[in-house]
């Protein structure tokens, strides 16, 4: 039992899980900009690359109204 | 548009990951998005299964010395 709890604790050290989103297929590399960097202004931006033109965000709500928002204004 | 797809993001050494990549590989079960070296995404409802294969795993390769006896 020890040896399965030293296990564990082993893996949880060496993993970290975040539940959220991964946003994907952008229309152009400013709507990217933009989206990614309002997650990261309100804080729910986990990871990013700008190669991939990819992020993880931990919440959705508040992006999708922003994207709604910009594609109206346009 | 762009999608969002729900997911849980791993961050993990790379050792890990490779561990993951190769579960997955049988059945493509777990994986959304590979990301980068230390970085993937993975069905949410797959999580519990993947650390359960994951501790099978490192008990296979994690071997602790055996205690010492004592000898004083």
């Amino acid at each position: 039992v020890v040896d399965q709890l030293r296990l564990w604790q082993l893996e949880n050290e060496r993993m970290r899980t975040t539940g959220g989103f991964l946003f994907k297929d952008f229309d152009t590399p400013q709507d990217y900009a933009a989206v990614s960097g309002y997650a990261e202004e309100i804080g729910v931006l986990v990871w990013k690359s700008d190669r991939k033109q990819m992020f993880f965000a931990s919440k959705h709500e508040q992006l999708r109204d922003y994207l709604k928002s910009r594609k109206k204004a346009e | 548009m762009p999608r969002a797809i729900r997911g849980v993001l791993i961050e993990c050494e790379p050792a890990i990951k490779s561990i993951i990549v190769h579960l997955d590989s049988k059945n493509n079960d777990f994986i959304i998005e590979d990301l980068d070296e230390q970085h993937l995404v993975i069905k949410e409802n797959m999580v519990f299964l993947l650390k359960q294969k994951l501790e099978e795993r490192l008990k296979e390769t994690y071997r602790p010395e055996e205690p010492l006896a004592d000898s004083d």
